[in-house]
């Protein structure tokens, strides 16, 4: 019997996987073509197009991590598990590619690749964090305690990032002030606009992803139960008979 | 037995194991003198430049000797199924993690202000005014340290390649405990006004509260068979 909520996600999957590539093709090309030059940044500015949606969806997929291993030690639900995996994947790809992307971004406009400020500092802890995740799923044998150890870490980690953020803020800032933030928006409505579509684009992309990969997971473990189980029963009938 | 009596006889036993076999320790302290060996051969330092680098020194060398101990703390359960006995055990598993924290929070401690004078002699430092404040700047920043590792030395020890696995998960994490111990060490090594460091002993004292609540009720999780 499969799993309710798995035969949900086969169904609607595709819808999430077609409004991410309509949102994403739309951002690029309002980023790319249809949206002005900066001032100072001239045409560099366009990589924040691509650049901050990943980051923001970095951050949503380890904040979806960090939910979903509470809701594991909670529940011990073997799907949240599956999802939680898929997360982290999900975090550390994304992660290391909104590093890639700013690392392209600085050299042009601070001159230099990398910088120890706060941002780039979380972010390469979480990504060492989020592959540390997934090391230790590999070595863990029992799937219970992997599970729960996994989350475990999940925990720690996620209330440690704020801490380390603002470790690292208070060690040295130089990263240029966010532009949307409480007192309103320092941009105008032609970057807006692309960013925002960007932003969703990718967060649905990485939901999809997250749902394809949670499903993959959790068909694997089915298959391999199954096998398990088949093999027993030959085993018995061989010895019997 | 009571909670406090767990906590007491976690101890007591780390305790006299320790000073049956002497193996934390003696291997603590001579992978730390190698450490400083190593330190003081690839950096040709004059005293102002010793000044401005010997905090960070220092806290790399404590960090990994720490993990040293930590990763002992509990592969010394394995022997004879140990680690068995402790899950098994009708105690609050939260006591067991207090008194294991606190065992590895005194051999870490123990092993750094047995090293604390070699670096003022091979460094050169001046340190006469600030000692009591270096004192509780370490009690606080190694308190961070065993939190956050013992939890994951309970974790790691029941994981393949946990000799690996404890500095991969342990270090990330202790991020903002050494930097804030390497600058409030730097600052009372240079005789700076107490204002300008003030912060980070703050910080060094939020992140043990929270790691130590944290950990105490995850450990449950980590050593439930």
């Amino acid at each position: 019997m499969m799993n309710r909520i798995i035969r949900r996600i086969q169904r609607f999957k595709g819808w999430f996987g077609a409004a991410a590539a309509f949102c994403i093709f739309y951002g690029l090309y309002l980023g790319l073509f249809d949206s002005p030059p900066d001032y100072y940044q001239g045409e560099v500015v366009r990589i924040m197009y691509v650049h901050v949606p990943l980051a923001h969806t970095s951050l949503m997929a380890y904040a979806s991590l960090f939910l979903g291993s509470l809701w594991y030690l909670w529940k011990r639900d073997p799907l949240v598990d599956n999802m939680c995996q898929a997360a982290a994947g999900l975090t550390v790809i994304f992660t290391a590619l909104s590093l890639i992307t700013g690392a392209i971004w600085a050299k042009p406009t601070w001159n230099t690749w990398w910088t120890w400020d706060p941002k780039l500092i979380s972010f390469a802890i979480l990504l060492l964090i989020a592959s540390g995740y997934l090391m230790l799923r590999t070595f863990v044998e029992d799937p219970d305690k992997e599970g729960r150890y996994a989350a475990v870490l999940a925990i720690v980690g996620g209330i440690d990032l704020p801490i380390i953020y603002f470790s690292a803020e208070w060690w040295r800032s130089l990263h240029q002030p966010l532009s949307i933030s409480m007192r309103g928006v320092s941009m105008t409505g032609d970057i807006l606009l692309p960013l925002s579509i960007m932003s969703l684009g990718l967060n649905l992309l990485f939901l999809y992803m997250l749902m394809v990969r949670t499903q993959m997971l959790y068909l694997t473990n089915l298959l391999q139960a199954k096998k398990g189980r088949l093999l027993s029963q030959v085993h018995l009938t061989q010895t019997s008979s | 037995m009571t909670f406090l009596r767990v906590i007491q006889w976690v101890v007591w036993k780390d305790l006299i194991s320790e000073m049956r076999s002497r193996e934390t320790l003696s291997s603590m302290l001579f992978f730390a003198l190698i450490v400083i060996l190593v330190f003081s051969f690839s950096f040709a330092m004059d005293q102002d430049a010793a000044q401005q680098l010997i905090a960070g020194i220092i806290w790399v060398s404590f960090a990994f000797t720490g993990i040293i101990g930590l990763g002992k703390s509990f592969s010394a359960e394995l022997q004879n199924d140990a680690l068995e006995y402790l899950q098994m055990s009708p105690t609050p598993k939260g006591a067991i993690y207090l008194g294991k924290m606190l065992g590895n929070l005194l051999f870490m401690l123990v092993v750094e202000v047995m090293l604390f004078p070699l670096f003022v002699l091979f460094f050169n430092l001046n340190i006469v005014e600030e000692i009591g404040l270096l004192l509780l700047i370490f009690l606080l920043a190694t308190l961070g340290l065993s939190a956050v590792g013992t939890l994951f030395s309970a974790l790691t020890v029941q994981i393949r390649a946990r000799e690996v696995m404890l500095p991969v998960l342990l270090l990330p994490l202790a991020i903002p405990v050494m930097i804030a111990a390497v600058e409030s060490t730097r600052g009372a090594l240079n005789a700076q006004p107490l204002t300008l460091y003030f912060h980070w002993i703050e910080l060094l004292t939020i992140f043990d509260v929270i790691f130590t609540v944290v950990s105490f009720w995850l450990f449950e999780l980590i050593l439930d068979s």
